[in-house]
């Protein structure tokens, strides 16, 4: 296992005041199964310790490390090295304001979550125990509740990209869609009012590239095409 | 603080992979603004056949020119891929073949069938 992995990873020095570009790197297999968070754990502690990017659970689950990897976005910890081609294209989620090397700036993005009301609201009078589900019910959020907000599909919709100011963009839709679909929630109509709107919902053209994007397997192109059918029926 | 400045914006469109879906959603909008000219053209290219026999003519030479038949593929084309594909999406729209899979295999087919019907059209016309 000596052969070298090639990589070319965006960098971006605010302090240096130089514009953006691509530096290459090879980085040596250490491990079968090598993922490209491997590759760049080995930049920074080998190589060249000015590299940045997030990371933290490193399996998939806290949705640190999204990155653009050879034009697609996914998670550099659930990515394999065999699969990719070389030299490996690393770069930031895209559109997004770079703050350094791969590091982005979330804040609209989770401002765009926020705008949802991502929790449970309810009028009724709080139960005794907890809110019952039944396991249909329940089974319903089955597909929209595993999102960990990595980013991966909002950045990755063209949509968003032009109109990213006023359209929610694909996580946070499907997350409306998850507390939509939610029997306990008793906000539903209030959800619909706030999301019927030309840009912040339907400024979704069924590009999905949300749903190639999604290292979860999701489907945010029909949790969107869902809340607008469900708009519909309460028309009716 | 970094002032937005200097904060570039990351790549978008000139790195991203162009996935299929993508490339069908934007073909669906291409074509359709794309029929909206063909229109003009074509109800000139209406009046021009039923106008005087001079006009006539010059509709008959319009439509062998090379322009003409390239423009009347491109039509053609466009049209069979709009239906094509607007079926697809009213599909969708009606909650039919939502799956991830689905998506992928209705536009593959819709560019396909499109692909295979400008072909047999380009052999005709051109």
């Amino acid at each position: 296992m000596d052969k070298m992995i090639r990589l070319s990873v965006f960098r971006f020095d605010p302090e240096a005041g130089d514009k953006p570009f691509m530096q290459a790197f090879e980085v040596p297999v250490t491990k079968p199964g090598m993922k490209l968070l491997d590759a760049l754990n080995y930049i920074k502690w080998h190589i060249d310790g000015t590299l940045t990017y997030r990371r933290s659970c490193g399996e998939g689950v806290c949705g640190s490390d999204g990155l653009n990897i050879n034009g697609v976005n996914g998670l550099a910890c659930i990515t394999e090295i065999a699969g990719l081609k070389q030299p490996i294209h690393v770069r930031p989620l895209p559109s997004m304001l770079v703050i350094r090397d791969l590091v982005v700036d979330m804040d609209h993005f989770f401002d765009q979550y926020r705008q949802i009301k991502p929790w449970m609201q309810t009028s009724t009078p709080v139960p005794e125990h907890e809110r019952l589900q039944a396991p249909q019910d329940r089974a319903k959020l089955d597909g929209q509740y595993e999102c960990i907000l990595c980013g991966c599909c909002t950045t990755s919709c063209p949509s968003w990209w032009w109109n990213g100011d006023r359209f929610l963009g694909p996580a946070a839709l499907l997350q409306a869609n998850r507390w939509i679909v939610d029997s306990r929630d008793e906000a539903t109509g209030e959800r619909f009012d706030q999301l019927e709107d030309a840009f912040r919902l339907y400024r979704c053209h069924q590009i999905m590239n949300c749903m190639e994007a999604c290292p979860k397997q999701l489907n945010p192109t029909a949790a969107i095409n869902h809340i607008k059918r469900s708009m519909l029926k309460r028309q009716s | 603080m970094i002032s937005n400045r200097q904060q570039p914006l990351s790549p978008r469109l000139s790195v991203y992979r162009w996935h299929l879906t993508m490339v069908a959603s934007l073909a669906h909008r291409a074509s359709g603004l794309f029929l909206i000219v063909f229109m003009v053209f074509y109800f000139i290219l209406l009046s021009l056949m039923t106008g005087a026999p001079e006009q006539f003519d010059l509709s008959l030479s319009l439509m062998h020119s090379l322009y003409g038949r390239v423009l009347l593929w491109l039509g053609f084309a466009s049209f069979v891929y709009h239906f094509l594909n607007g079926i697809r999406f009213l599909l969708l729209d009606a909650g039919y073949g939502e799956s991830r899979y689905a998506m992928r295999l209705s536009a593959r087919m819709v560019l396909a069938v499109t692909l295979l019907m400008a072909a047999g059209a380009a052999v005709a016309l051109l």
